[in-house]
């Protein structure tokens, strides 16, 4: 009979200092590409204007989140505003007016794994829960909360729409986020956790 | 077009220019300044014919530009989705509104006017915004936009990372490439895969194209730490790039004018309501 030991990878070692170093902001940099990439690929295949119904990189948002903290943070923020541009799914403007929404859509996973002490490689149910409560459906909420909001106030939605929007924006971005989601963190997050950029702490 | 092909071209973001294109006269912080002034212009004005002639003034510095038109047909599917996107928002949604007037039906829908104007004020906004968007990335590299940020003062590190950002986005795509052609030289098959086991598969490159990045993380920045480069600044050095641009009267005198052209339109909206729907001609059409 084999035991199961459950180890909390967010435990700073005795005499371990983290820091920020060089190597989080290059892993970043690259995160924010995969992240452009993903994110203009999801604007594209299914362009619904500057509605968001099929977008991928929300998953890239929370996973980054998850293993890189803040910096994961930052990429949620930078990523988008260049996916938006060059999928001319969002201008600007209204790519800046996401950005409080973006930071939290990302971060909710990342501070929800923190705090449960939840293993990246969703190693258990409390693992799987955590990441479908907070980096799936309550991030997706946010964010398509956020993003109706700031569609409102450009007036790019009908009002009376913004509840339906607000379901199809939160549903079909839940969809891909779940799936790409799961299938990082089981599969990438071994070889994250052994790298130096992985931050056990928010900035380190 | 063919006199466009026979010209030295050069690849940006998003498409081929020629290297001696007349937008190269002015420096990468005037293209900035413009990208930025039309990501806001359209979004003051709710007469969807000036966001038509805004989109088509675009459409013509595309023209000026020597843009391959060829490379926009990905954009056809956008444009045309967010605009069926967005009318049928507004005919499914008119809200309870008692100025609503009957125009029309669909399907046993009643379509009123104010949504329908309402839908043409919002499509014809992404419209202009999109293809302002587009313009701006179809006419700049990675180089032109470090060259804007670095001449405006922005920190080395912001840059640094903005620049790695936009090209790691390419090299993701060459690894995705290599990716795919390491699996077809080991006999997959494409055309003999069902659909799931095609979306299956496309969610499982991320894999090693992560562990790419991962590694090519560790090698960039052991790179900079061998140049002596550090994140919180390692003083002053030489730009090479800068170098190569100038920022001319001609710039300034755009610049200038592309400020005062936003400032006018925002002044004049919020004074004189000059750009309301009110008097649009799309409201007499609909009536």
């Amino acid at each position: 009979m084999t035991t199961k030991t459950v180890t909390n990878v967010w435990k700073l070692n005795e005499g371990e200092i983290r820091i920020p170093q060089t190597n989080h902001v290059i892993m970043m940099a690259l995160f924010i590409g995969i992240g452009v990439v993903v994110g203009t690929f999801g604007s594209l295949a299914v362009p619904v204007g500057f509605v968001s119904a099929f977008w991928p990189g929300q998953a890239i948002q929370s996973v980054g989140c998850i293993w890189f903290g803040m910096w994961g943070g930052i990429a949620s923020i930078v990523f988008p505003m260049i996916s938006n541009a060059i999928a001319g799914s969002a201008s600007i403007a209204v790519s800046l007016a996401y950005v409080p929404g973006n930071f939290l859509q990302g971060m909710m996973a990342g501070w929800a794994f923190r705090l449960f002490k939840c293993d990246p490689r969703l190693k258990g149910g409390k693992d799987w829960a955590v990441f479908t409560v907070f980096g799936v459906i309550i991030c997706n909420a946010i964010g398509a909360g956020w993003g109706v909001m700031v569609l409102r106030m450009f007036g790019l939605i009908s009002p009376s729409s913004t509840l339906t929007v607000f379901l199809g924006w939160a549903i079909g971005n839940a969809v891909p986020s779940f799936i790409l989601g799961a299938i990082l963190l089981k599969f990438v997050s071994p070889l994250i956790l052994k790298s130096k950029s992985f931050c056990k702490k928010y900035w380190a | 077009m063919e006199g466009v092909h026979n010209k030295k071209m050069m690849k940006t973001l998003l498409a081929l220019i020629p290297v001696k294109s007349p937008l190269y006269y002015f420096h990468p912080v005037t293209r900035l300044l413009l990208f930025i002034i039309t990501g806001f212009i359209p979004l003051f004005i709710n007469k969807p014919e000036l966001n038509i002639l805004f989109a088509a003034l675009v459409m013509l510095l595309f023209i000026y530009s020597r843009v391959s038109l060829s490379s926009l047909k990905i954009y056809l599917p956008v444009i045309i989705c967010a605009g069926i996107f967005t009318f049928l928002t507004f005919i499914f949604f008119p809200g309870d509104d008692s100025n609503n007037q009957a125009i029309g039906h669909l399907f046993s829908i009643t379509i009123y006017d104010r949504p329908i104007m309402d839908a043409c004020i919002a499509y014809s906004k992404i419209l202009a915004l999109l293809l302002s968007s587009i313009f701006y990335f179809s006419t700049n590299r990675e180089r032109d936009i470090l060259a804007a940020l670095r001449t405006l003062k922005v920190p080395f590190v912001v840059s640094y990372v903005l620049g790695l950002s936009l090209r790691s986005a390419g090299m993701f795509l060459e690894d995705l490439h290599t990716v795919r052609e390491a699996e077809q030289a080991r006999g997959l098959d494409y055309s003999a895969m069902k659909f799931t086991e095609k979306v299956k598969l496309y969610s499982m490159y991320i894999i090693p194209l992560l562990s790419l990045a991962l590694r090519r993380s560790d090698e960039i920045s052991n790179a900079l730490f061998v140049k002596g480069y550090a994140i919180k600044g390692s003083g002053k050095r030489a730009d090479y790039i800068l170098s190569k641009y100038n920022f001319t009267v001609v710039d300034i005198i755009s610049c200038i004018a592309l400020i005062l052209l936003l400032i006018l339109i925002v002044y004049f909206k919020y004074s004189y309501h000059l750009f309301d729907s009110d008097q649009s001609i799309f409201r007499y059409f609909l009536k």
